[in-house]
């Protein structure tokens, strides 16, 4: 029975074939290191479950951000451990995929014919640091709201479009609840997205050159 | 790479690929393997350090020290280095650089070479980039300042007063004058000659309400000279210090408020017995301190002459000693009597002190210059001795 059914469905999804393109195959003999990029996915997997279950009880306003993550931590079943996971999972994760960019760097995996899987890298590792930082605002505490104030400030220093820039980031002169709602908009639509689309290709990548083999004297 | 160099590139990827492991189950195995365990960290962390309660955004709270996520840190570190009108420098071309740095690599670095000993150029540079971060967040970290609670620096009213006023009399005289009256600045860099308008002026006093004058030495008056005294902006005094020197500005200068009866007596001068030699620790230290000490301590223009102890005011300066004891020709007298010698001018620059005081000074350097009451009085008696006139009608007034 079990038989038949996965004969049923291999014969419309191809699982067979998946098996032997992507699992069965040779790669050569790599060490602990290149795990970080997996470990990447991983994590960024398990900050849109943990971020999709605080999006439930999350309300992006002013008014009520402060208090509906008090809600979470206090009020919600295992909200905390959520929570928490989310918080540090964020610090992990860009530790992580930067040393997984200082892997691939150290072993001149960004070489022929890789170049474009490192493009689309750096992009990642832009993303997630975008997300650490319009994450850090939701919780709008004193915290959140200072250091994005000064962080929304610094690019006004940039000659001419300086204020204009700073003005887009917040929605106006001040930091407000169009501020909130924007970097609400952007950390759980926008960057995931890309993330998810370019890790993706990222990944494809690498099925589809292989995984580069740690350098040796000749390399 | 040339055409040759990729051929010869993939042969060798293909056989070290037939040497290799299946990708299910060896390679997966591990890195599965790996996400448990930093899974497994993660729940720690959530479970044991849990995430910081903060209060809630407070707009209007702006002592609080701004601090950005610690990956963050190294960014603003790094723009203390660039400051004033080149910060642009360090907000949008340092990193745009970076950035590009990191896009273009694979189109810079085009030479074969992968094993990292013969890299050394490239590995050299993100090495020092690296640990550049790396200290300069471990820099940041120490250079914050703890955040401050709007912690009570005093419970009464009086007690605040007389904290303001030590406060004030170190941080500001040396521009504002020992009571905010202000005058032609003399003896402070940047600042030289500026009129400065009194701020202990009745009209002054009436139109600046208690967060006003707590803003003013929060932020300063950077365009005018005046620079930031609130921590969150660089400067040295609590929010609860920055308050004691409001209650002090408050209560001494605005004729609508009393002050308290408490601090009259605490902040009055020590008695003085007519023929009495003054002491350092009873009669000159609080003088120092509301007259001098504001230019004379370290980091300030004062011909390193330093006036925060007794040891201090006897033995340092450029033209040291500056108190000889018994002799009037000491350069401190010289200079309170407003002379101009080699030291420099006349003490403080700004304005003359009171005669009364300037006696005081002179008997004390008459008396020897002691430092303990228990000094004083068995020098009293020798000056005495040795004068024929009480020393104040010997004494010329300026
Ligand atoms: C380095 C010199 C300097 C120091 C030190 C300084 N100030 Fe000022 N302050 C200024 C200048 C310059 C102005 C501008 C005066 C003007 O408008 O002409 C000013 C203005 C002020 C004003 C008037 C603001 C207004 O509303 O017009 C107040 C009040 C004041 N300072 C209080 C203080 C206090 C209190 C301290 C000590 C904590 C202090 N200042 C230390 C230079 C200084
Ligand atoms: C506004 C700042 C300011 C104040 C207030 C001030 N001084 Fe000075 N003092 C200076 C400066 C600046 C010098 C360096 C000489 C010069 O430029 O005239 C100096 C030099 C001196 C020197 C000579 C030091 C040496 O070794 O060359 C003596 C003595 C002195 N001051 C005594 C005093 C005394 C006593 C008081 C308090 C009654 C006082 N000063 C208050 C700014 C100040
Ligand atoms: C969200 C972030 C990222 C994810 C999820 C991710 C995921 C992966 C995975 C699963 C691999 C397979 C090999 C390995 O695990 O080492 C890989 C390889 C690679 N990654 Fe990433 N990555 C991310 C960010 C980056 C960044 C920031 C860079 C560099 C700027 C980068 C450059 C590369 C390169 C060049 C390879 C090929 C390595 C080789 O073949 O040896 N990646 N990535």
């Amino acid at each position: 029975m079990a038989n038949k059914a996965f004969a049923w469905l291999d014969e419309r999804l191809g699982l067979t074939t998946i098996y032997n393109v992507v699992l069965d195959r040779k790669v050569p003999k790599v060490n602990w290191w290149f795990t970080l990029g997996s470990a990447s996915a991983i994590l960024f997997l398990l900050q849109g479950v943990t971020g999709m279950f605080l999006a439930v009880y999350y309300v992006p306003s002013p008014q009520s951000a402060y208090d509906s993550i008090q809600f979470i931590m206090n009020g919600v079943a295992f909200g905390w451990l959520i929570r928490g996971i989310h918080h540090w999972g964020a610090s992990l994760m860009v530790i992580v995929v930067f040393l997984h960019m200082l892997r691939t760097f150290y072993y001149g995996a960004y070489k022929y014919p890789r170049e474009f899987t490192w493009l689309t890298g750096v992009v990642l590792l832009l993303c997630t640091l975008g997300m650490g930082f319009t994450g850090y605002l939701l919780p709008w505490n004193q915290r959140a709201y200072w250091a994005t104030t000064v962080g929304t400030e610094l690019p006004g220093t940039v000659p001419l479009i300086g204020p204009f820039i700073t003005n887009v980031l917040r929605g106006g002169a001040e930091l407000s609840a169009v501020t909130l709602t924007r970097f609400f908009a952007v950390h759980i639509w926008f960057l995931p997205a890309v993330i998810g689309a370019l890790i993706g290709v990222h990944i494809y990548m690498v099925v589809k050159l292989g995984i580069s083999s740690v350098p040796d004297r000749e390399d | 790479m040339d055409d040759e160099q990729k051929q010869r590139y993939l042969e060798k990827y293909k056989q070290a690929k037939q040497q290799g492991v299946k990708f299910f189950p060896d390679i997966i195995y591990k890195d599965l393997l790996v996400s448990f365990a930093l899974f497994i960290i993660l729940v720690m962390l959530a479970t044991f350090v849990g995430v910081a309660n903060e209060p809630k955004a407070d707009p209007s709270d702006s002592s609080y020290i701004p601090r950005p996520e610690w990956y963050f840190l190294f960014l603003f570190e790094m723009l203390k280095f660039f400051p004033g009108q080149i910060e642009w420098v360090g907000t949008i071309v340092v990193p745009t650089v970076a950035i590009l740095a990191l896009f273009l690599l694979p189109f810079l670095d085009r030479k074969p070479a992968r094993y990292p000993g013969k890299r050394w150029r490239a590995i050299g540079v993100m090495g020092v980039v690296v640990l550049a971060m790396i200290a300069l967040t471990i820099r940041a970290v120490i250079t914050t300042p703890p955040q401050v609670e709007a912690e009570t620096v005093a419970t009464t009213l009086s007690e605040s007063i007389l904290i303001g006023q030590d406060l004030y009399s170190i941080n500001c005289v040396e521009c504002h004058g020992p009571d905010g009256e202000g005058g032609i600045i003399e003896g402070v860099e940047g600042l030289e000659g500026y009129d400065m308008k009194s701020i202990s002026a009745q009209d002054e006093m009436y139109t600046r309400t208690d967060d006003t004058l707590f803003n003013v030495i929060n932020y300063g008056q950077p365009d005018l000279g005046m620079q930031p005294f609130g921590i969150a902006y660089g400067g040295e005094l609590s929010i609860g210090e920055i308050e004691t020197i409001v209650d002090f500005m408050r209560y001494t200068w605005d004729d609508r408020a009393e002050l308290p009866q408490e601090v009259t007596q605490a902040s009055a001068m020590p008695t003085l017995g007519e023929d009495q030699v003054p002491s350092y620790d009873v009669h000159i230290e609080p003088l120092v301190k509301r007259y001098c000490i504001s230019c004379h301590r370290p980091g300030k223009k004062n011909n390193n002459y330093l006036m925060q102890s007794y040891e201090e005011v006897m033995n340092t300066g450029d033209h040291a000693p500056n108190v000889i004891p018994g002799d009037l020709a000491s350069n401190l007298i010289r200079m309170l009597h407003r002379e101009e010698i080699d030291a420099g001018g006349p003490m403080p620059p700004t304005k003359a002190l009171k005669p009364e005081i300037i006696a005081i000074f002179e008997r004390w350097v008459l008396g020897g210059a002691p430092q303990t009451p228990e000094e004083a009085a068995a020098a009293g008696t020798v000056v005495t001795g040795t004068l024929t006139a009480p020393q104040t009608t010997a004494i010329p007034t300026p």
